[in-house]
């Protein structure tokens, strides 16, 4: 599916959303929902694309696998973080928005624990 | 793609509204609002499964858990 198709689609959709928002906002939140998650999963199918090239060129660099997967890990939870925040800021619940980027940030803090600690050692035994 | 259930979404919604109102004129409000709420099941049930999709092709290629 290419961006024509991509930016067709969500002119369409908008429109519909539109349409039906003034009635029942209830529906036009799981339209647009709808939308954004189908646009989600064709373009990750692309983005996997990439990633395996991210992966094969940190094998060729020599780069242990832990540090990418972890930088992946973090990529993948801002996405959905930001998928779902912003579709609950579109239905009007600020603070539910808000709750999950806290959430999000929260969740790739914890995930960089492990590589905040190696950096640290790895000062830690060049100090004499 | 899975274009079909947007359009499906999007008829369901209308419908209902129609529906909504309809019933509203006719003097039903407790029907309409039953109607408003089976069609908010359908759609809803709808949404989680595309959902469910997404989440799994996004744990399949960020490696998630």
């Amino acid at each position: 599916m290419d961006i024509v198709q991509i930016v067709g689609l969500g002119f369409v959709v908008t429109l519909l959303i539109l349409i039906i928002k003034r009635e029942r906002p209830e529906f036009a939140m799981q339209l647009s929902l709808a939308l954004t998650a189908i646009i989600l999963i064709v373009l990750l199918a692309k983005i996997n694309v990439v990633l395996n090239l991210f992966r094969d060129l940190a094998d060729k660099a020599n780069i242990n696998q832990l540090y990418l997967n972890t930088i992946l890990k973090i990529i993948g939870i801002a996405y959905i973080t930001e998928f779902g925040a912003q579709i609950c800021k579109d239905a009007g619940e600020g603070a539910v928005a808000s709750k999950i980027e806290f959430a999000g940030k929260v969740m790739v803090m914890v995930l960089a624990i492990p590589i905040i600690t190696l950096v640290i050692d790895t000062i830690v035994r060049l100090m004499p | 793609m899975g274009l079909d259930v947007l359009f499906k979404i999007a008829g369901v919604g209308i419908l209902i509204s129609v529906f909504h109102t309809a019933l509203k004129q006719a003097g039903k409000e407790d029907m309409a609002h039953l109607c408003t709420l089976a069609g908010f099941a359908v759609v809803l049930l709808w949404v989680v499964q595309l959902l469910g999709k997404l989440f799994t092709t996004v744990q399949d290629v960020f490696k998630l858990f």
